[in-house]
C-alpha cells in the first residue's frame, strides 16, 4: 500500500513536472531557459507566439520550441510592438541612434529606408547565401541592399491589397472603378453598409489606395526621391484616383465612416457581422475571414484584384516585414540572422499563408498551390512597393490629411491636393 | 588649509560650531536640486538646445540655425492646429469644472442626507480618471462607432432616433472628442472641489440661512466665493494637463478626420515621430511651453493676493 501510494506521487510529480518543463520554454515575453547564459533581445510584432490567432500562435510556439532548442545556450527575450507601427518604428529608430536598440527586431519594409539612412543596421550579407539573395523579388532584394552592397535585413513576406466581396450579394468581380461603385450601390440596396476601405488617420489610408493611382501609371518621387504625385504629369491621375473614393462616398456607394476606419480588423468585424459585403483589404485577411466565420458563411466570400480605372490598368501596394539586427556583437547578429532563416523564411510564410518573398518557396509549400494564393501571386505581379525614400512617411501623413478632409467634404480635392503637395515638397526640402 | 576656510566650509555643511550655529540650507536642498536640474531642467535646456538647430531623427549632426522657428512658427496648418487646440482646452476645461463642481455638491449634499449611493457615484466617477488615456480612447471609440453594430448609435437606434455621426462629421467629432476628455477628468476636479467644499466654515452658511438666504444665493454668494482659490488651481491645473493630452486623441480620431481634432500636443508627437523633425517638435514644444505659463499666469493673476503666497 506504502509503496502503491509511493509510486503514484512519484508518477504524478513526474506528469506535473513535464507540462512545467515545457511552459517554461516559451513564455509571454521569453523563449528558452530563463537562466540561459547567453541572451537576444528580439522585438517583434504579432508574428509570434503571442499572435492573437490561436492557431497562429500554437504553430508559432512550436517554430519558436524547434528553434531554441536548435541553439542551447540561448534565450531570446521578446518585446511585443504595438498596433501603432508608424510610431513603434519611429522610436525604435531614435533608440537606436542613442544605441539603446533591441538586438533584433521586426522593420517594416516601408521605414526600413530609413534605418538604412541612419547607419544603424548590421550586415546580415554573411549569413546568407548569394542564392538565397538571388531568390528574392527584385523590389525585396533593392529594398534590403544598402549602398554598400550588403543586405541590412531580411525581407521574409509581402502582402498586396484586394478587394474582397460577398458573393451572394457581389457576384461579380468588379473590374473598373465603376463596376465598383455599381457593385457597392447594389449591395447597399440589399441592406449593406457599402464598400469600406481605411479612410483615417492611418498608414493603410494611404497605401490601400495608392494602386488606384499607381494603375495609371501615376508615380509618388522621382529619381531623386523628389515628391511628384502632383506635378504636370502625375496631378490629373492623382486627382482621379482621389475623387474615386470622394464619389464612393458622396454616391452612397460607401458610407461615411470610411472616414474614421483605420484598422483592418473593422472590415472583418464588419464581414462577420454581415452588415458590409465589398471591403479593401489585405491578403492576409482571406485566412482571417476563414478563422472566423463558419465554413457556410465563409464560402460566400472571395476576392479579387483591385479595380482600376479601366479593366487594364490596375495595380495594389505591396508591403512587408523584415527582420533585421542591431547588435554591435556578432553572435547575436548571427542569432538573429538565424532567427529570420530558421523561423521566419518559409516556416512562418507557411503558417499565416504570408506571401514569400523569394520565388522557390512559392513551389515548396503547399500552401502557397491553393487557388487563392495562385491569385494573390498573379496580382503580385502587378503589385508595387512603396517608394523606399526618406519623405515617403511625409507623403503618406498628407494622403491621409487630405484623404479625410475629401471624404468627409470638408475641402474640394484640387485644394486638398495641392495643399497635401505643398506640404510634401516642404517636407522634403527640410530632410 | 586654514581655520577660517574649516569653519566656513563646515558652515557651507551646516557642521559649525556651536557659536555660529546657523544651519545652511544647501545639504539638505541638494539632493532636491540634484534630481530637478537631472530629471527636469536637464530636458528642457536640452529642448531649447534642439529648437536651435535642425537635427532630425535620422541621423546627421544637424547645425545650428534660427530657420527652424522661422519654418515652424509660419506653417499655414499651424493656426488650424491652435484653434483646434483652444476648442478642445476650453471644452474639456469648462466641461470638467463645471460638471466636477456640481458632482462634488451632490456627494457633499447626499452625505449631509446620508443618501444611498453616495459611494458609487465617487467610485464610478474616480474609475473613469484612473483609465489610461489610450485605453479611454479605445473605449469611446467603440462606443463612437458608427459602424451598423456602434455603442451608442444601437442605443439611438433602440430608442427610435437617427444615428450620429459622431467621428466622420467634422463640426460634430470635436465635440466628440470633448466629451470622452471629460468623461476621464471630471472625477480630478471633483476631488479638489469635494475638498475645497468640506473646508468651508459652515458658520458662514449658518449665517446666510439666519439672513434667509435662499440655496441659489448660498451657492452664488458663499460657496462660489469660497471656492474661488481652489477653482482657479484646479483650472491651471486641468488646463495644463490637457494641453498636453494627445494619448486619448490619438487612439480616437488620430487627430483626424484630416486635421479636425489634431491639437497641439498631437502635432508636436506627428511632427517628431512621423515626420522625425526633432527641431521642429522641439520648437513646438516651447510654443506649448509658453501657452501655458500663459495661461497659468493669468489664472495666477486672479488667485487672492494671501493665497498665492
Amino acid at each position: 500500500m506504502k509503496k502503491s501510494l509511493l509510486a503514484a506521487l512519484a508518477a504524478a510529480t513526474a506528469l506535473g513536472c513535464l507540462p512545467v518543463a515545457a511552459e517554461n520554454l516559451i513564455t509571454s515575453d521569453r523563449v528558452g531557459p530563463s537562466d540561459a547564459p547567453k541572451k537576444m533581445v528580439f522585438r517583434m510584432t504579432g508574428d509570434g507566439p503571442s499572435s492573437t490567432d490561436p492557431t497562429w500562435a500554437a504553430g508559432y510556439t512550436k517554430l519558436y520550441t524547434d528553434f531554441i532548442n536548435n541553439h542551447p545556450g540561448w534565450q531570446l527575450e521578446l518585446q511585443m510592438m504595438t498596433g501603432d507601427i508608424s510610431q513603434e518604428q519611429a522610436r525604435m529608430l531614435e533608440q537606436a541612434k542613442a544605441g539603446h536598440a533591441p538586438d533584433c527586431a521586426a522593420i517594416d519594409s516601408f521605414v526600413l529606408p530609413l534605418f538604412k539612412q541612419a547607419g544603424v543596421l548590421k550586415s546580415l550579407s554573411p549569413y546568407f547565401k548569394k542564392e538565397e539573395i538571388d531568390q528574392l523579388f527584385p523590389f525585396v532584394r533593392d529594398g534590403v541592399t544598402g549602398k554598400d552592397g550588403q543586405i541590412y535585413a531580411w525581407w521574409w513576406s509581402t502582402d498586396l491589397r484586394v478587394l474582397y466581396r460577398n458573393k451572394e450579394i457581389v457576384p461579380n468581380a468588379p473590374e473598373t472603378w465603376a463596376d465598383a461603385k455599381a457593385a457597392a450601390l447594389a449591395s447597399v440596396k440589399a441592406g449593406m453598409e457599402g464598400m469600406l476601405f481605411n479612410g483615417s488617420r492611418y498608414e493603410g489610408t494611404g497605401f490601400d489606395w495608392l494602386g488606384n493611382f499607381w494603375g495609371q501609371g501615376g508615380k509618388l518621387v522621382d529619381d531623386a526621391g523628389k515628391p511628384i504625385f502632383a506635378d504636370a504629369a502625375n496631378r490629373d491621375k492623382f486627382v482621379k484616383a482621389v475623387n474615386y473614393y470622394r464619389d464612393l462616398v458622396e454616391s452612397g456607394a460607401a458610407p461615411k465612416r470610411v472616414a474614421t476606419i483605420g484598422n483592418y480588423d473593422d472590415f472583418n468585424a464588419a464581414a462577420a457581422a454581415g452588415t458590409t459585403a465589398m471591403f479593401v483589404g489585405g491578403n492576409w485577411q482571406y485566412r482571417q475571414l476563414q478563422n472566423s466565420m463558419d465554413p457556410a458563411e465563409f464560402a460566400k466570400w472571395t476576392f479579387s484584384m483591385l479595380p482600376g480605372i479601366t479593366a487594364d490598368q490596375r495595380s495594389t501596394g505591396t508591403g512587408g516585414w523584415t527582420v533585421a539586427a542591431f547588435s554591435s556583437e556578432p553572435e547575436k547578429v548571427e542569432m538573429c540572422a538565424a532567427l529570420a532563416r530558421e523561423v521566419y523564411m518559409g516556416p512562418a510564410n507557411a503558417l499565416q499563408e504570408q506571401l514569400p518573398t523569394r520565388t522557390d518557396l512559392y513551389d515548396k509549400y503547399d500552401v502557397f498551390k491553393s487557388e487563392a494564393n495562385q491569385t494573390f501571386a498573379k496580382a503580385l505581379k502587378v503589385g508595387q512597393a512603396r517608394p523606399g525614400v526618406l519623405v515617403y512617411p511625409e507623403i503618406s501623413n498628407q494622403i491621409q490629411i487630405m484623404m479625410g478632409k475629401v471624404l468627409t467634404g470638408a475641402a474640394t480635392t484640387d485644394a486638398a491636393v495641392d495643399e497635401a503637395y505643398k506640404a510634401t515638397l516642404d517636407a522634403y526640402g527640410r530632410l | 588649509m586654514s581655520a577660517r576656510a574649516v569653519t566656513s566650509k563646515l558652515s557651507f555643511l551646516g557642521m559649525a560650531g556651536r557659536h555660529n550655529r546657523v544651519p545652511s540650507p544647501y545639504p539638505w536642498l541638494m539632493p532636491v536640486i540634484l534630481v530637478m536640474g537631472l530629471f527636469y531642467l536637464y530636458p528642457v535646456v536640452d529642448v531649447f538646445r534642439y529648437a536651435f538647430t535642425d537635427l532630425t531623427l535620422l541621423g546627421g549632426e544637424g547645425h545650428y540655425t534660427l530657420s527652424t522657428f522661422a519654418n515652424v512658427l509660419t506653417r499655414p496648418e499651424l493656426l488650424q492646429i491652435l484653434w483646434v487646440t483652444f476648442v478642445f482646452t476650453a471644452g474639456s476645461v469648462i466641461g470638467q469644472q463645471v460638471i466636477g463642481l456640481a458632482m462634488a455638491l451632490v456627494v457633499v449634499r447626499s452625505e449631509k442626507r446620508h443618501l444611498f449611493g453616495t459611494t458609487i457615484l465617487r467610485t464610478t466617477a474616480l474609475i473613469a480618471w484612473v483609465v489610461p488615456g489610450i485605453a479611454g480612447g479605445i473605449i469611446w471609440k467603440m462606443l463612437f462607432n458608427e459602424a451598423p453594430f456602434g455603442g451608442l448609435n444601437s442605443l439611438l437606434r433602440l430608442l427610435g432616433m437617427a444615428p450620429v455621426q459622431w467621428l466622420s462629421d467634422p463640426d460634430v467629432v470635436m465635440w466628440s472628442v470633448v466629451l470622452s476628455n471629460v468623461w476621464r477628468g471630471t472625477a480630478f476636479s471633483m476631488v479638489v472641489m469635494y475638498a475645497a467644499l468640506k473646508a468651508i466654515d459652515p458658520s458662514l452658511y449658518e449665517a446666510a440661512e439666519v439672513d434667509g438666504a435662499t440655496a441659489r444665493q448660498k451657492l452664488f454668494f458663499v460657496t462660489l466665493p469660497q471656492l474661488r482659490p481652489a477653482i482657479l488651481v484646479n483650472m491651471i491645473l486641468i488646463t495644463i494637463q490637457t494641453l498636453n493630452t494627445f494619448d486619448a486623441i490619438i487612439s480616437l480620431t488620430g487627430g483626424g478626420p484630416g486635421r479636425a481634432t489634431e491639437v497641439l500636443s498631437l502635432y508636436t508627437f506627428n511632427v517628431v515621430f512621423r515626420n522625425y523633425d526633432l527641431a521642429a517638435g522641439s520648437v513646438l514644444s516651447i510654443v506649448m511651453l509658453v501657452i501655458s505659463l500663459g495661461l497659468a499666469l493669468i489664472y495666477a493673476s486672479f488667485l487672492p493676493k494671501d493665497e498665492k503666497a
